[in-house]
């Protein structure tokens, strides 16, 4: 793996813009198009929202028909590259490229896709992706570039092929090994600071056993409020529904994000609704997350620690709220 | 890639069966193939401006990809479907999930059981039994009255090739609701034979009612086989509406042998729905 120094974030930044559209974070928070003159400053932590939207679209057109014949709407994105994405959205992105390895809509955008992985060196609130092996560290075969702040500049580790050929024709400097020291000293010393993960690993170990009664479920069901806060900022979740649309003599389909956490998610148009009881749906959500019979088919859990779930739920049933409830109910 | 733009099809035909249901008649347009599809597999049909749907073939895709599908009067797609007339064009992809498996001559004699529409999956799975001609077949049809059973004409061919066990749930002049379920032991006793194969579809309560029904008499799990109904979106396992714990029925089903489905059925918490036996 090669390490290079880099003064400035900008000079990436620059770099990167003479080939690409840059999407960066400003700040720590939000996701915007960056002026490559100009970039924002750049923070480590999560952001509200995960990259998830870049791949997968919060709604889009799948096709138009005319009164005669289907066109497929394939989004045919300009290349770009998305500076600052963490180690735990990273996993989360490579699990939506096994989930919609055969999805032309998502392939579309994720091809034209450069990854550059920003690391944390403190937890964020609510985090715990040491939990579920998705940070702080980048993992391996997530990115294409990573980011690590050390002192007043950053470590710039390349991290794919395409990251090698994205930075050629730019001038760096080999990192010295002290360089690369202090990034390990500073991701160990991010993974002491996580607050202790054992109401998660019990709960898992609960869920698993099949040993939370129906009855936890069923309460958690009464807290939810079906808001779809947690779906929509979970960055591995990705159930869709379709509509059609009709506008001067146009029709067109899209697809929108959607929630199991819905009453009619899965309700038929005769009424039989196989979730119709609200806990079963919290259950399903949770199952989905971090059953082993999923794990089995993705090779890790679906969910990579970020917390967001925790951080929006209005009805108290994030991440911890859940795992402390089930652990301690069987 | 799997897209979800659906290829040019044609309303071809129809003809009305039985309560709010009628058989539509398609075909693809523009030379377009498919491969050929198993008894019990499904296509998405699109009705442009109302949305896409879930139907099974009644009658498999012939070489000029011409099909039929029974249509049951439910939803909003289903209703804008009923307003058109032949040389409507509409959008169908497919085949997909999984069919029944092909019987082989070990498995007979084959039991087949069908409530309401549920007979519409069964029917090319009939057909191919009669053709094979491996041994006795027989088929209790279960419906909530009369006027509710579909597929008349079908059942008229069948006449004299399978063992035919109507139940009306609901008919003048009888008290009692009456359902495959509570016919099973008569019509065995009636027909003579233990099911070397099962195949059914119908209510989901009244198939697994049914299941457990015929396990208690002996029968192998392993010969039953079910077709599960879910609403769906995409038919290619990413949408996520046809979840069936780790599994989506379009990709894994609809049909699922009795000893997977009873393991992805399991869960902690279970439909407060009552359970719907009738058809």
């Amino acid at each position: 793996m090669i390490h290079y120094r880099l003064a400035e974030l900008a000079e990436l930044t620059r770099h990167l813009g003479r080939t690409r559209q840059v999407w960066q974070r400003s700040g720590a928070k939000e996701w915007c198009q960056a002026d490559a003159s100009n970039p924002p400053p750049l923070e480590a932590g999560r952001s509200v929202q995960s990259a998830k939207g870049f791949f997968f679209a919060e709604q889009e057109h799948i096709f138009e028909f005319d009164g005669r014949y289907f066109r497929e709407t394939l989004p045919k994105p300009a290349p770009f590259a998305l500076i600052g994405v963490s180690s735990c959205d990273l996993v989360a992105i490579a699990y939506q490229d096994q989930f919609f390895a055969s999805d032309p809509h998502y392939q579309a955008r994720r091809q034209q896709a450069l990854l550059v992985g920003l690391e944390c060196t403190v937890p964020c609130e609510h985090g715990f992706c040491p939990t579920v092996d998705a940070g702080p560290a980048a993992r391996p075969g997530t990115s294409d570039l990573v980011l690590h702040p050390v002192g007043n500049g950053w470590l710039l580790t390349v991290t794919s092929e395409q990251g090698r050929k994205s930075l050629q024709g730019l001038n760096l400097t080999t990192a010295p090994e002290a360089m690369k020291q202090q990034r390990q000293a500073q991701l160990a010393d991010c993974e002491r600071q996580f607050p202790d993960d054992q109401h998660i690993r019990d709960g898992v170990q609960a869920l698993n056993a099949g040993t939370v009664n129906a009855s936890t479920w069923q309460q958690m069901g009464v807290q939810c409020l079906s808001c779809s806060g947690c779906t929509s900022l979970c960055p591995t979740c990705s159930c869709y529904g379709v509509q059609d649309q009709s506008a001067d003599q146009t029709i067109t389909r899209r697809r929108f994000w959607d929630s199991c956490l819905y009453d009619g998610f899965q309700r038929e148009a005769s009424q039989h609704n196989p979730s119709d009881d609200a806990g079963a749906r919290v259950y399903r959500f949770w199952y989905h997350k971090f059953s082993d019979d999923f794990r089995k088919d993705f090779g890790r859990y679906g969910c990579v620690g970020c917390g967001r779930c925790e951080a929006t739920c209005p009805g108290v049933i994030g991440i911890h709220s859940v795992m402390k409830r089930i652990s301690q109910h069987d | 890639m799997t897209s979800l733009t659906p290829m040019v099809a044609e309303l071809v035909d129809y003809y009305d069966d039985g309560e709010a249901a009628r058989h539509f008649q398609f075909r693809l347009l523009d030379q377009q193939q498919w491969p050929p599809p198993e008894p019990g597999q499904f296509f998405m049909l699109s009705v442009p401006g109302a949305g896409e749907i879930p139907l099974t073939f009644t009658q498999l895709p012939d070489q000029n990809q011409h099909w039929w599908a029974l249509v049951r009067r439910m939803g909003s797609v289903t209703s804008a479907l009923f307003r058109l007339e032949p040389g409507a064009i509409l959008g169908a992809r497919g085949p997909f999930g999984r069919g029944w498996p092909r019987p082989g001559s070990d498995q007979t004699p084959v039991l087949l059981i069908a409530g309401g529409c549920g007979l519409a999956p069964l029917v090319s799975q009939a057909e191919r039994l009669l053709e094979m001609n491996l041994g006795p077949v027989a088929l209790i049809y279960g419906a909530r009255s009369p006027e509710a059973r579909v597929l008349g004409r079908e059942r008229d061919r069948w006449q004299h090739k399978l063992a035919l066990f109507e139940v009306i749930e609901q008919s003048p002049g009888q008290t009692a609701r009456r359902t495959p379920l509570d016919a099973l032991p008569d019509v065995l006793a009636h027909w003579g034979h233990e099911p070397g194969a099962t195949f059914m579809c119908g209510p989901e309560a009244m198939m697994t009612a049914l299941s457990q029904r015929l396990i208690e008499r002996g029968i192998p799990p392993s010969s039953i086989w079910l077709s599960l109904e879910r609403r769906m979106h995409c038919a290619t396992g990413t949408c996520g509406h046809c979840y069936l714990s780790h599994r989506y029925v379009c990709q894994s089903g609809p049909t699922f042998g009795w000893p997977e489905l009873e393991l992805l059925m399991q869960q902690p918490v279970t439909t407060q729905t009552p359970p719907l036996l009738s058809c």
